[in-house]
């Protein structure tokens, strides 16, 4: 008897093991299953491939990626994500798509799984995440809506997060003796001085629509310029706005030849195939300029901080990782974003060649990538309110922005008029979508 | 008793025949159906559509009624008459040249000449590519600075032109590539309907001495009138719908310079999501085709002499 008790508990004993085993795995419980993940066909979101793989060897959970030109995610994403039951378990937007998202009620709150003790890494460190990518792309609320504030609420977390540097060419600016820009007067004059020595100066993002209103939204920054003020009356014909729309005039006259027709593709590229002397875009330029399949130039590239004028200034933007509100697979969705912007995976996505969003990660590989020195002191100055996450930002962005800014640079027009009539058509949709609602209310009492 | 009528056929006996006359309708049925379900359905959602503020991603039962403030905001909007003026023009440019590029080719290598077969192959080949890869072909061809365009150019010395960031030229590069593309369906149309045509006619024009002009002119092309009006018939609706190239060619810019009717509405839905407003706009498309197709078949009916078949 005595032996069929010692039999009983050790077979106890070693269920209560086996049991304690399998808790000890939290991606255990999600073995088998498989998430649907649709992000953008980039450099940063291809060099992620690899971690996926490795993130279903350790836990079991399958991905398919469903990757998509960046610009065609939107209507794929917001079609998926209207159905009683989408296809998706995490979705990858631009930030500028997050109030929209949030306003249709697309997306999931990420507080739900944060009060999940199973599914929350505690080595995770949420803070050590820079403060404003993670405002930017995943934060929705806050003051105007998509700002940081205390109303704010967590939908997304930066992955592919970016802020804005300078990229310059050693080997150019030493040739022509050429001292790193550090305000635009600086820039501007550095551009003139290459121009005349028949060397096309800045490339830049020049195509109609939201690439020309995205190059413009860059210089507008520092220069001082909003969209609108803290009562939504549009501001783009401002001295601020109007100045920078000129710098985009001589940027397009003593750049590469095509600005005009550019997008981010063809703007990197004339950099990377030694066609322009300095590049003011997204930090991602640096990552590119290493890769020998992009990039002629690996070893000459200089990087500076975003020129200031009348404060220092660079963007926020790039891409977050969310949950659907129709995700068949949240919590494995939830691990699995997790794992991508945990700070191994952050680690590995450096070594994959894809771009951190860790003030550690940066930190720590600082000697080795000299960008990331400039990026983690550039971050203080990335400015969240650079342009208006509001679900009307693609019509004003494409629609208007875009179109004026296009007449800037593709013709020779006064450049006042083009803006005030722009501001006209801004203050049209903001009157139509009831922004002044409030503002005429309390006129009347 | 049975009950006969006066010419002695009972009426059971009429069915049969009855039937038979509803044959030729039960065999048009599927295509009835078809076109019901995939082109009237559409058109009518499309209506109803225009009526509503709706956003993509949004509950279609919240969406607000607007009555007719879509077609009001048509009327007034600029960049839909300018769409149309684009569209105009582009149609006008790209159906002239067309036409007489692909007659005169088809004219010419109508012959049994040697090597008419290869040259026809070579002809049609641009028919035959995808519109998205002939946007992509061109759009590299003519891009500014790795383009081939401009590299040849530069041989013979001259500076590179900003094909498709400037109004003009980007205006005629979509012109040119749509010539590129279409010529060969006149041209193949054209070639069929001249190798039609019966020998008898075209050798008794001969023998009564009529000149190559005047064989041409006064003999050949009013015979095959019809095969030519269902062509211009048909590339006037293609221009209307051209949407691809244009898209991927020069997104409709730079500003709106290239942004045909088609693209103008794929843009108001997709990039601004005003689907309402957008479906008015399909609406007034549907209306302007609709009235210069009528326009062409009243010009000449290539079915008419056919109605009572």
């Amino acid at each position: 008897m005595t032996r069929n008790l010692l039999k009983g508990f050790a077979a106890s004993a070693a269920a209560a093991l086996l049991a304690t085993t399998a808790l000890a795995n939290p991606y255990e419980k999600y073995d088998g299953t498989t998430i649907v993940v649709s992000w953008p066909s980039l450099a940063h979101f291809n060099a992620a491939e690899t971690l996926v793989e490795e993130f279903t060897e350790e836990t079991g959970i399958e991905v398919e990626i469903d990757a998509l030109q960046y610009l065609k995610l939107r209507d794929r994403q917001i079609l998926e994500m209207s159905k009683p039951e989408g296809d998706y378990d995490v979705v990858s937007w631009v930030v500028m798509w997050k109030g929209e998202y949030v306003s249709k009620g697309l997306l999931t709150p990420l507080s739900q799984f944060y009060t999940s003790g199973s599914l929350v890494d505690p080595l995770y460190d949420i803070d050590d995440i820079a403060d404003a990518y993670l405002q930017n792309g995943g934060v929705v609320g806050g003051k105007k809506g998509y700002m940081p504030g205390a109303s704010g609420a967590l939908y997304g977390i930066p992955f592919g997060a970016e802020t804005s540097i300078l990229a310059y060419r050693k080997d150019v600016f030493e040739e022509q003796g050429i001292a790193v820009p550090e305000t635009y007067d600086e820039l501007t004059a550095a551009m003139t001085k290459l121009h005349e020595a028949g060397i096309p100066a800045l490339t830049s993002r020049g195509k109609t629509g939201h690439q020309v209103t995205a190059a413009w939204l860059f210089h507008l920054a520092p220069m001082g310029g909003k969209i609108f003020d803290d009562e939504w009356n549009p501001v783009v014909n401002s001295p601020e706005a109007v100045k920078a729309a000129e710098f985009m005039r001589h940027v397009a006259k003593t750049g590469p030849v095509g600005i005009q027709t550019f997008g981010f593709g063809e703007a990197s590229a004339a950099f990377l195939q030694g066609d322009a002397a300095m590049h003011l875009d997204t930090l991602k330029i640096a990552a590119m300029s290493r890769n020998p399949k992009l990039s002629k130039i690996d070893g000459n590239v200089g990087y500076a901080l975003h020129p200031t004028d009348k404060r220092c200034g660079s963007e926020t933007g790039g891409f977050a990782l969310g949950i659907p509100d129709n995700a068949p697979n949240k919590e494995a969705a939830f691990l699995f974003i997790q794992y991508m912007t945990s700070k191994a995976g952050d680690q590995r996505m450096v070594e994959l060649g894809g771009d951190p969003i860790r003030i550690s990660t940066l930190k720590n590989n600082a000697d080795q990538y000299p960008d990331y020195a400039v990026t983690a002191e550039q971050l203080p100055c990335a400015d969240p309110d650079w342009r208006p996450l509001i679900p009307e930002w693609n019509e004003i962005n494409i629609d208007v922005l875009g179109q004026a800014l296009t007449q800037v640079i593709t013709t020779d027009d006064p450049i006042q008029p083009i803006m005030d009539e722009a501001n006209e058509k801004l203050r049209a949709i903001m009157e139509r979508e009831g922004y002044y609602t409030w503002a005429e209310y309390r006129a009347q009492q | 008793m049975t009950d006969i009528p006066a010419h002695g056929t009972p009426t059971a006996l009429k069915r049969p025949r009855d039937l038979s006359a509803l044959v030729p309708y039960f065999f048009i049925l599927p295509a009835v159906a078809i076109m019901l379900a995939g082109l009237v359905y559409p058109v009518i959602q499309a209506f109803y559509l225009s009526f509503y503020d709706w956003k993509i991603g949004t509950d279609f039962q919240d969406a607000p009624y607007v009555g007719l403030r879509h077609f009001t905001r048509m009327l007034t909007d600029e960049n839909v008459w300018e769409s149309i003026w684009v569209t105009l023009r582009f149609g006008f440019w790209t159906i002239s040249i067309e036409m007489f590029l692909g007659v005169s080719l088809a004219l010419l290598l109508e012959k049994p000449i040697r090597g008419a077969s290869v040259f026809r192959t070579i002809f049609i080949l641009p028919l035959m590519v995808s519109p998205v890869v002939v946007g992509l072909i061109w759009r590299y061809l003519f891009d500014a600075r790795i383009g081939w365009i401009n590299y040849y150019l530069g041989l013979i010395g001259i500076e590179p032109q900003v094909w498709l960031g400037d109004a003009d030229l980007a205006f005629f590069a979509i012109v040119f590539t749509d010539i590129w593309q279409w010529t060969p369906f006149i041209f193949i149309i054209v070639i069929a309907g001249l190798q039609a045509l019966p020998s008898e006619v075209l050798e008794a024009s001969k023998i009564d001495g009529a000149n190559w002009w005047q064989h041409i002119l006064f003999v050949k092309l009013p015979m095959i009138r019809s095969i030519l009006m269902i062509a211009l018939l048909m590339r006037l609706i293609d221009v209307f719908r051209a949407l691809e190239v244009m898209y991927i060619l020069t997104g409709g810019g730079p500003g709106r310079s290239t942004e045909l009717l088609s693209l103008h509405i794929y843009n108001r839905a997709f990039d601004t999501q005003q689907l309402g407003y957008a479906s008015a706009i399909s609406v007034l498309l549907i209306v302007i085709v609709t009235l210069l197709s009528l326009g062409i078949l009243r010009m000449g009916n290539p079915m008419k002499d056919k109605s009572d078949i």
